[in-house]
C-alpha cells in the first residue's frame, strides 16, 4: 500500500498531522455532540480534517485492499488456468459441438448394356421438406400443399405443426411439382437436391436390375448384388451449426466431395431383351399363361445377352408385367422332357447305347408303384434319336435305367444341377436335387423324364449351353465389367469352363436335336435359312407344400441353340401354365424361334456357308441341313431396318 | 495546498467559486479514462454476442449496442452530475435517499412493476426497464456511509445492528423479487462500510455467522426456487451437465478456455456469438471477452478493474472526511464483489447469480448505477482538499 505521503509536501503535513492528531482529532468527527453531522457543509477548510486515515481506518483500508489483491489474484490464477493450461481440452469440446458433419449420398453408378447404353442411371430431384418453427400456417400452407404434392391435408398439417426443426413433405419429386412448390414461397418450406434412381427404359430388365430404396440403397437385383460397386464414397459436408442446429451461412469448414460410384457394364444387350420381354409377353397374352421366361446366351462366353422376366397382368388382357424378382434364377421347376437330353447324353457317353441304335419301346412301362405313359401313341421299334425327337418316356426310362441312379445322378451335377451358377445373384437357387441314397423307386424314371427334380431356367439353359459349346460347361455371367471413377474399364474374369461330355458324343446328341425341330415336338422352333438345335419340355407342376401334381398345370418349356452347325446363341424359353397349349413344342418353342431369329439378324450371325465346313462331326448332322438352307431367304431376312441393313457381309459366303 | 490556502484567504463566496472550479481540476483522469475503456470494451462485446442472434432474427443487429451506447451517454452525463453536487450535500439527506429507496423497491414490488423470466424487478418505461434494485446499490452505500460517518470509528453493537437493520429492508425487498444476486452485493456493501467504519472483528465474525445461517437455512427450508438452487449450486459439480445451470456453466468455461492465449479474434467467437452461452451479452459478457481475446485480452480487462478499484480505494484513502472514504469504501466493496463474482462465475469458481459485470454488461439501470457511483468516487476525490 502506498501511503498518501508520495503525494508532496501538503500530503506529506497531512500525514504528519493526521499521525500527530490521534486524540484530539476525535471530537470533531465521531463525538458524542455528533459533530459529523454538520461537518460537510459551512465547514471552514482549514481545521484538521477529519480524514478518515485515522491510523484504524487506514489499517482497515488496507484489510480491504488485502480483499482485493486476493480476489484479482485469484481471477487471474483461474483465467490462466483456463485459458492457458486447460485451453486445448475447451477448444476441442467447443469444436466438438460447434461443427456438424452431413453425409452427402454420392451419385450411385450408372447400369450399360453390353454396349454401353443407359439401363439405370442416377438423376438429382429435389426432395420437400419443412421447418414446422417456421411455418407460421400449418393449416393454410398444407391446404396449399396438399394437391400439388398429391397428399392428405390433414397429414401435411400434422406433419407442419410438428415441434421439430426437420419435417420430410415429399421425398424426390419430379421438377414441375417442386417448381409449383417453390412458386408458392412458403414459409418454413424448404427443397435440397437427393438422388433418384431413373431407368430411361422404363421396366426393361427390371428383375435384373432390381430396384433402389429412398436412400439409395439397392434393395434387389444386381443394384444389391453390387451395392458396394455402385454406391460410391459418400462426401462429407462439415459445416458450423449453432447451438439450435442452424447453419451458419458461410460457415462450411470442409467440403469433401462425394466420390461417384463405378458404373457397371452388363453383358445384357438391350435390344435382345427388349425383343425378348416382347416377344415372351406376346405368348403369354396369347397363350393365357401365368408369366414366363426367356434366356439369350452368347454360346461360346456363358454371356446372357437378354433375361426376361415376366408375368400376366393382373387384369385380364393386360400387358405382361415385370416379375418381381429374376425368376430365371430365383426360382425353381420341375424341367420335365428338356431333362431327356441329359439321360439320353449319359447314356451315350457311357457307352451304354448307341446313336443308331433302335429300341423296342412299349406304349408304356411299369416301375414299382407307378406306370409310366407315353403322351402320344408312338412307334414301337425306335432309334435314339427318335426317341429324343418324340420325347419318347418310355425309351427314356428305359435308357435312364441302364445308366442306373448314380450315373444320372452324377451327370445332373455334372451339368451344373443343385449348384449355384457362380453368377452370385441374390436368391439365387442351387436348384432342388434329392440324395440318390434317398431315392424311392420311382426317382430313377421319374427323374429321367425330368420331374422330381427341379432346376433354374438358368441351370437349364447353362446344360443345354454345355452341349453348344461341344461338351463344355461354361459358367453363366452377367456383368461384363465395371468401369471406375477415372473411365478405367475393369473386365470381369472370363467364366470358369469344364469338360462335362466328350466332343464326339456332344457332336452325336446334337444332331439328334437338330431332328426334334427338324420333325419331332420341337418343329415351331424352325428358323428360316439355319439349323436349330433343341429340346421340347412339358413338365406338371408339383402342388406347391403338398405331394402329387397339380391336375392340368404344367411347365411348357424350349431349350436350344443355333446355328447348329456352329452354335453362336444359347436360348431357353420357358411358359408358367400356357392355358391354350400346354406343350412346349408348341407355346415355348415359338418365343424361342422369335428371340433367335432376331438375335441372329441382330448379332449378324450367318449361316455356316457350306455344309462341309461345319463344325459337327457327324455325317447324319451334314446331310440333314445341307440342301435346306439357300442363301436366298436368309439374305432377306437380313436386310432388317437397321443401320447396317445396306451391308450384308454376314451372309456373304 | 495552494487552493486550500487561497479560498482561507478569500471570503466564502468567493472560495466556493473557487472550491468548484479548482475541484475539477482534481478530477481523477485514471478513473475516468479505465471506466471509459471499459464502456467501449462492453459496447463492442455486447455487439458481437447479439448481432448474429438479431440478425437471424431479421431486427437490427446494432439493437442492443445502439440502446446500450444510449444508456452510456446517459451514464456519462449523471457520472457528470453526481461528481458535480458536492457529495456532503447527501449527509443529511441520507434518511431521504434512503426513503425514496425503499419506496422504489416496494413499489415495484407492487401492480406498477413487471414480471421479467421470474422476476418482479422492473419498472416499465417507454420501452425501458429500469431495475430500482440497481440505483438502490448506490443509495445505500450513500445511506450506510452517511450513518457509518455520524459514528466514527466507534461502533458498537447497536451501532452496528442499526447499520445491519438499514440494509435489511432493501436486502428483504430485493430477496422477495427475488434476486438472490442483488441481495448479496448490498450485504457485501454493508460488510465492506462497517469493516472501515470502525466494526470490530466480533462484529463482523458474528454478522458472517448471520449470514450463513440464513443461507443453509434458505437451502435446507426449500425456500428457493428449484433453478435457483440449481444456480447457486452447480458450480460444486460442474460434470453433471443434466442441469440445466451446469450446462451454462460448461458452455461458459468452454467460451473462455476456447479463446486460449490469444483470442479467437474480434467476431469470430463461435461459442459467444452462436448463444451457445446464456445471457450472454449481460451476465454472461465475460465469456465473449474470453473467447475472442483470450487470455491476453481478459487479463488486460482485468488489468483495467484492477486500476479502477486501486483509483477507488486511493481515493477512500485520501478522502478528506469519514463520510466520503466510506463512500467510496462501499462503491469498492459493490465494484470488486461484482467483477469477481460475475468473472468467477463465468469460470467455476463462484456460483451463478444474475450480477451484472460493472460497464460491460449489456443494461440501463446497472450502467446507469455504475456510472453514479464512480460520479461520487470522482466527487469525493476531487474535494479531498476543500
Amino acid at each position: 500500500m502506498t501511503p498518501p505521503g508520495s503525494r508532496g509536501p501538503a500530503a506529506a503535513t497531512h500525514r504528519r498531522a493526521v499521525g500527530r492528531a490521534g486524540p484530539p482529532r476525535r471530537p470533531p468527527s465521531g463525538g458524542p455532540t455528533d459533530a459529523g453531522r454538520a461537518s460537510p457543509r459551512r465547514r471552514p477548510p482549514s481545521p484538521p480534517n477529519p480524514r478518515a486515515t485515522s491510523r484504524h481506518a487506514r489499517l482497515r483500508l488496507a484489510c480491504l485492499l488485502v480483499v482485493l489483491i486476493l480476489a484479482f489474484s485469484a481471477l487471474g490464477v483461474k483465467l490462466a488456468l483456463v485459458q492457458a493450461v486447460g485451453s486445448d481440452r475447451y477448444t476441442a469440446f467447443a469444436e466438438s459441438q460447434l461443427v456438424h458433419t452431413i453425409d452427402r449420398p454420392a451419385n450411385r453408378g450408372s447400369i450399360f448394356d453390353r454396349n454401353e447404353r443407359e439401363l439405370a442411371l442416377t438423376v438429382q430431384q429435389k426432395t420437400i421438406w419443412a421447418n414446422p418453427r417456421l411455418v407460421t400456417d400449418p393449416a393454410g400452407q398444407a391446404d396449399a400443399l396438399a394437391p400439388i404434392l398429391g397428399l392428405d391435408a390433414a397429414l401435411l398439417r400434422d406433419r407442419l405443426s410438428r415441434d421439430a426443426g426437420f419435417v420430410y413433405l415429399a421425398r424426390k419429386v419430379s421438377d414441375p411439382v417442386a417448381a409449383q412448390v417453390k412458386a408458392l414461397r412458403q414459409a418454413g418450406v424448404f427443397s435440397y437436391d437427393e438422388p433418384k434412381r431413373f431407368n430411361p427404359s422404363g421396366s426393361l430388365a427390371a428383375p435384373i436390375l432390381g430396384d433402389v430404396g429412398l436412400d439409395n440403397n439397392g434393395l434387389g437385383g444386381l443394384e444389391q448384388q453390387f451395392e458396394s460397386v455402385l454406391v460410391g464414397k459418400p462426401g462429407q459436408l462439415v459445416v458450423e451449426r449453432d447451438r439450435k442446429g442452424n447453419k451458419i451461412t458461410g460457415g462450411v469448414r470442409k467440403d469433401v466431395p462425394s466420390e461417384r460410384g463405378d458404373d457397371l457394364v452388363l453383358t445384357i444387350d438391350r435390344s435382345l431383351q427388349f425383343e425378348a420381354e416382347r416377344a415372351l409377353g406376346a405368348q403369354i397374352v396369347a397363350t393365357g399363361a401365368k408369366g414366363g421366361m426367356t434366356l439369350i446366351m452368347e454360346t461360346a462366353t456363358g454371356e446372357i445377352l437378354a433375361a426376361a422376366n415376366l408375368v400376366a397382368s393382373p387384369q385380364a388382357g393386360g400387358p405382361p408385367q415385370p416379375a418381381p424378382s429374376n425368376t430365371a434364377v430365383t426360382d425353381v421347376f420341375e424341367p420335365g422332357s428338356t431333362n431327356k437330353l441329359i439321360t439320353i447324353t449319359a447314356a451315350l457317353e457311357e457307352k451304354l447305347i448307341q446313336p443308331t441304335e433302335v429300341m423296342a419301346v412299349p406304349g408304356q412301362i411299369q416301375v414299382a408303384d407307378h406306370l409310366f405313359k407315353e403322351h402320344d401313341p408312338l412307334p414301337a421299334q425306335q432309334s435314339i434319336t427318335d426317341i429324343m425327337a418324340n420325347s419318347s418316356n418310355v425309351g427314356t426310362i428305359k435308357i435312364g435305367q441302364k445308366l442306373g441312379k448314380d450315373k444320372l445322378d452324377h451327370y445332373l451335377r455334372a451339368f451344373g444341377f443343385g449348384a449355384k451358377t457362380g453368377l452370385d445373384f441374390p436368391g439365387e437357387s442351387r436348384g432342388i436335387m434329392l440324395d440318390p441314397a434317398k431315392w424311392s423307386g420311382t426317382s430313377l424314371p421319374t427323374i429321367s423324364i425330368g420331374q422330381g427334380v427341379s432346376v433354374t431356367g438358368l441351370q437349364m439353359l447353362a446344360a443345354y449351353n454345355t452341349m453348344a459349346n461341344g461338351g463344355q460347361y461354361v459358367a453363366p455371367k452377367l456383368v461384363h465389367a465395371t468401369v471406375d471413377s477415372a473411365g478405367q474399364k475393369h473386365l470381369t474374369p472370363p467364366s470358369v469352363r469344364r469338360r462335362v461330355i466328350s466332343p464326339e458324343t456332344t457332336a452325336a446328341v446334337n444332331t439328334m436335336l437338330t431332328e426334334v425341330v427338324k420333325q419331332g415336338t420341337g418343329k415351331a422352333a424352325t428358323i428360316d435359312g439355319y439349323t436349330v438345335a433343341g429340346k421340347t419340355g412339358t413338365a406338371r407342376k408339383p402342388i406347391e407344400g403338398g405331394r402329387g401334381y397339380e391336375a392340368g398345370a404344367y411347365f411348357a418349356s424350349f431349350a436350344g441353340f443355333v446355328p447348329a452347325e456352329k452354335p453362336a446363341i444359347t436360348i431357353i424359353a420357358v411358359l408358367d401354365e400356357p392355358g391354350t397349349s400346354i406343350y412346349g413344342g408348341t407355346s415355348a418353342a415359338p418365343v424361342f424361334a422369335e428371340v433367335a431369329r432376331y438375335a441372329l439378324r441382330h448379332l449378324r450371325i450367318p449361316p455356316p456357308p457350306q455344309p462341309s465346313v461345319g463344325v459337327m462331326a457327324g455325317g447324319a448332322g451334314g446331310t440333314q441341313w445341307a440342301g435346306g438352307t439357300p442363301p436366298g431367304p436368309r439374305a432377306a431376312t437380313v436386310t432388317a431396318p437397321s443401320p447396317t441393313a445396306g451391308r450384308p457381309p454376314s451372309t456373304t459366303p | 495546498m495552494a487552493g486550500a490556502t487561497m479560498t482561507r484567504q478569500f471570503g466564502p463566496g468567493l472560495a466556493a467559486r473557487r472550491r468548484a472550479a479548482t475541484a475539477w481540476r482534481h478530477v481523477d483522469i485514471a478513473l475516468v479514462v479505465s471506466v471509459l475503456t471499459c464502456v467501449s470494451l462492453g459496447l463492442v462485446m455486447i455487439y458481437s454476442s447479439t448481432r448474429t442472434r438479431l440478425a437471424e432474427q431479421g431486427t437490427d443487429p446494432a439493437f442492443y449496442l445502439k440502446r446500450q451506447a444510449a444508456f452510456v451517454v446517459v451514464g456519462v452525463v449523471v457520472m457528470a452530475v453526481t461528481a458535480l453536487v458536492d457529495y456532503r450535500v447527501l449527509q443529511n439527506r441520507a434518511p431521504l435517499v434512503y426513503g425514496a429507496m425503499v419506496l422504489a423497491l416496494l413499489a415495484v414490488l407492487s401492480p406498477l412493476g413487471v414480471e421479467r423470466k421470474g422476476q418482479q424487478a422492473s419498472f416499465e418505461l417507454a420501452g425501458f426497464q429500469l431495475q430500482p434494485s440497481e440505483l438502490a446499490k448506490v443509495g445505500l452505500i450513500v445511506v450506510l456511509a452517511a450513518y457509518g460517518s455520524l459514528h466514527g470509528a466507534d461502533l458498537n453493537w447497536e451501532r452496528v445492528g442499526v447499520a445491519v437493520g438499514l440494509a435489511a429492508v432493501p436486502v428483504a425487498l430485493i430477496y422477495l423479487q427475488p434476486d438472490l444476486g442483488t441481495s448479496l452485493v448490498f450485504l457485501v456493501i454493508l460488510l465492506g462500510i462497517l469493516l472501515v467504519a470502525g466494526a470490530k472483528g466480533r462484529h463482523l465474525l458474528a454478522l458472517l455467522a448471520l449470514g450463513v445461517v440464513p443461507v443453509v437455512a434458505v437451502v435446507q427450508l426449500n425456500v428457493l426456487q428449484d433453478y435457483q438452487l440449481d444456480r447457486l449450486t452447480s458450480f460444486l459439480d460442474p460434470q453433471n451437465d443434466t442441469r440445466r445451470a451446469a450446462y451454462n456453466l460448461n458452455q461458459s468455461k468452454t467460451a473462455i478456455g476456447s479463446g486460449g492465449v490469444l483470442g479467437k479474434g474480434l467476431f469470430a467467437g463461435t461459442q459467444t456469438n452462436l448463444s451457445y452461452v446464456p445471457e450472454q451479452h449481460t451476465d454472461f459478457i465475460f465469456t465473449a471477452v474470453g473467447e475472442q481475446l483470450g487470455l491476453v485480452g481478459s487479463g488486460l480487462l482485468l488489468a483495467v478493474y484492477g486500476l479502477l478499484a486501486w483509483r477507488v480505494w486511493r481515493a477512500a484513502a485520501l478522502a478528506r472526511d469519514l463520510f466520503g472514504s466510506l463512500i467510496c469504501v462501499g462503491v469498492l466493496s459493490m465494484f470488486v464483489f461484482q467483477v469477481f463474482e460475475n468473472v468467477g462465475m463465468t469460470m467455476g469458481i463462484m456460483p451463478i447469480t444474475g450480477i451484472p459485470l460493472p460497464f460491460l454488461s449489456y443494461g440501463g439501470s446497472s450502467t446507469l448505477a455504475a456510472f453514479a457511483a464512480v460520479g461520487l468516487v470522482l466527487n469525493v476525490r476531487m474535494r479531498r482538499f476543500a
